[in-house]
């Protein structure tokens, strides 16, 4: 005789899903009773079909995790031996476990990038390459004799994540028209226009002394200073620009206005300062 | 900051409720510093009342002002807190720091043939700039210099009730009540000088009203207090007459100029013309006259200047270095200058002004005199003069 069990059945969908876990159960007879209102909860416990022993029970401490997750693969709560918890904690409790945790089948994981799996990448990728340029051991010697980088991508992006930069999106790159676009600025940039004769103090992208009003004041002092001979002129300007004080008090002011003020700066400006006025 | 109010409230709460018995509180703690603290008496005080003879030994110790000086060579110069403690404390006490001390040596080694040196003190806000330039106009006083100083330059370009168009340059303005009360205090300072230097032009204020040229300074001065209108002027023709003279072999006297918060010679003002658009501190006439004397184009003086970003206008809280607060031009202006930086007391500084104000019983609350109390201030105030002044004021 067949021993039926009532289930209730909320949604039509559920009737197929019972169906299909059914046949693992012996000797059952199922009889869609719309009247009969038992608890969905009561479903998993009188359904009895077995659940295996999970995976990671079975796994051995010095397995190839590479073999576990060869590629990009979601999280799979049996096949990942870590007891990790995610999300909210549940009132007075913890997050809640990794069984049937949407959080955790969300989100990207990195599950298949192990420092191991990686090793196999490069050992697999090894035949490709040619060895690095001894010479080329700093990111400035590689700057200075490649000046120009060329990033090609063969590939679209296909991963499950829509997050990914390069989802979505194809950059169609003409390497020749760089080029060409490249060749024109340089050539470009040495064309000089004649508006750039206008081109005021203001607009200097760094400050230089000469013909600046600090040099003007101290040529100004100095002479003064000297107090008699202005006859001499351009050869007495040349003469005083030449001191090694004035040098100083050049490069002091020099850094003070281009490197903006420190106490550093300003401590080289004052002793410059003395220095010159002979104080 | 909040932090500082918090417990600023705090204390005063501590200092209402031990109010009730306070003067037997006080008559304890009198008895306590005269007992334990009488060899202390000169660790913070200088045996040496002469700027012109302290040294860096005298360093972080106090020296007193005489009242005689304090009338004559300040009537408007100092900290207005300053001044309050003045009254209070029945004596001016200024300390030996070290950047006065170092322009005090500058100004010692100077040969007076060569153009005006200037000098720039400046540091963060309170840090004591402003005595700085007091100790060193305090020196060239003794030494028999005369003193133009401009106690505040940003009261010239800020809240000004009267503004004239000036009678010489009609593109410029006016401030008599400023020149005025400047000139006052001028005469007040260099009453000596103005008996015996003359003037070398001749100045046309009115069609009836003119100074002859080898009139005394005096004679120009008054006529500046007496006709407010022409004020202003007379104030450019006094620096000019005094810029000239300094120079000049057969001076008898050194000029040293002395300006507070000199940024605002080249800042923005809040002034506004009848049509409401801002005056250009260049359309002021004091401030234009101010300028001239800034330039070193003459001799036979010294040019002190401090920056102080606490009366400026338009500037930056935090900004205190030269070129923040001076700008392209001001820098341009007074280039080549010397700038000495002012920071706050060092820890035998604070030590010395802890001491004075025990001694003076100005720290009445008794936490205040222990080890930790000492902690606390330093902790509070950051050793920054102004806010130890401010704090303490509530002890």
């Amino acid at each position: 005789m067949a021993s039926y069990s009532t289930k209730a059945f909320l949604i039509l969908g559920r009737i197929n899903i019972s169906r299909s876990r059914l046949q693992n159960a012996t000797n059952r007879a199922t009889y869609v009773s719309v009247l009969s209102m038992n608890s969905p909860t009561g479903n998993r416990a009188s359904c009895r079909y077995q659940v295996g022993v999970p995976r990671t029970e079975k796994m051995p401490v010095d397995q190839d995790w590479t073999a576990v997750y060869p590629s990009a693969a979601p999280f799979r709560p049996n096949a990942v031996p870590l007891p990790v918890r995610m999300g909210y904690p549940i009132k007075g409790g913890v997050a809640p476990d990794k069984k049937a945790n949407l959080e955790l089948i969300k989100i990207p994981n990195f599950l298949h990038l192990t420092p191991a799996a990686i090793k196999k990448h490069c050992e697999a990728l090894k035949p490709f390459c040619t060895e690095w340029p001894l010479a080329l051991d700093t990111d400035a010697k590689c700057d200075e004799h490649f000046p120009i980088k060329v990033q090609t991508t063969h590939f679209v992006s296909a991963g499950p994540s829509l997050r990914n930069p390069s989802a979505r999106i194809v950059h169609l790159k003409n390497y020749d028209y760089a080029m060409y676009l490249l060749t024109v600025l340089y050539h470009e940039s040495w064309k000089i226009e004649g508006w750039e004769a206008e081109k005021t103090v203001a607009d200097m992208e760094e400050y230089s002394w000469e013909n600046s009003p600090s040099q003007r004041n101290l040529l100004d002092t100095l002479t003064r200073m000297k107090v008699v001979e202005e006859e001499g002129g351009e050869e007495v300007r040349q003469q005083l620009l030449g001191q090694a004080e004035v040098q100083e008090y050049k490069d002091s002011v020099t850094r003070l206005k281009n490197e903006g003020e420190n106490e550093d700066t300003l401590l080289q400006y004052k002793e410059a300062v003395k220095k010159v006025l002979k104080l | 900051m909040a932090l500082q109010r918090l417990s600023l409230r705090v204390r005063q709460t501590i200092n209402h409720a031990r109010a009730l018995h306070s003067t037997s509180f006080c008559q304890q703690q009198e008895a306590l510093a005269d007992h334990s603290y009488p060899d202390q008496f000169s660790i913070f005080r200088s045996p040496e009342h002469d700027p012109a003879s302290q040294t860096e030994n005298h360093i972080g110790q106090f020296y007193t002002v005489p009242a005689s000086h304090i009338h004559t060579l300040f009537p408007h110069g100092l900290p207005l807190r300053y001044q309050q403690q003045i009254k209070t404390f029945n004596e001016a006490c200024v300390m030996i720091r070290q950047p006065a001390l170092e322009v005090i040596s500058y100004l010692k080694q100077t040969d007076y043939n060569k153009p005006a040196l200037r000098y720039i003190f400046y540091g963060t806000n309170g840090s004591g700039k402003t005595m700085s330039l007091c100790h060193t106009i305090h020196f060239c006083y003794t030494q028999g210099w005369l003193v133009l100083h401009i106690p505040d330059a940003h009261r010239w370009v800020k809240n000004c009730k009267e503004l004239l168009q000036s009678s010489f340059n009609s593109a410029r303005f006016d401030q008599p009540l400023q020149a005025t009360e400047w000139l006052r205090n001028f005469r007040i300072t260099n009453e000596s000088f103005l008996t015996k230097i003359k003037t070398k032009h001749r100045y046309v204020w009115t069609k009836r009203e003119f100074t002859e040229e080898g009139s005394l300074l005096g004679e120009l001065v008054d006529q500046g207090i007496s006709r407010v209108k022409s004020s202003s002027d007379v104030v450019g023709a006094v620096m000019k007459e005094l810029r000239l003279q300094s120079g000049q072999s057969d001076a008898a006297f050194r000029l040293v100029v002395a300006v507070d918060g000199v940024n605002a010679l080249w800042g923005r003002s809040t002034i506004k013309k009848e049509d409401k658009t801002a005056v250009d501190p260049d359309e002021l006439t004091l401030i234009h006259n101010a300028r001239k004397l800034m330039k070193n184009d003459w001799n036979g003086g010294a040019i002190i200047t401090t920056l102080s970003q606490t009366g400026s206008l338009y500037s930056p809280k935090l900004s205190y270095r030269p070129q923040e607060l001076l700008g392209q031009r001001g820098f341009d202006c007074m280039d080549p200058f010397i700038p000495v930086s002012v920071p706050n007391y060092s820890e035998k500084e604070f030590e010395s002004c802890y001491l004075y104000y025990i001694d003076r019983h100005w720290l009445q609350h008794p936490q205040s005199h222990t080890e930790e109390g000492k902690k606390e201030l330093i902790f509070l105030s950051n050793r920054n003069p102004w806010m130890l002044d401010k704090i303490c004021a509530f002890l």
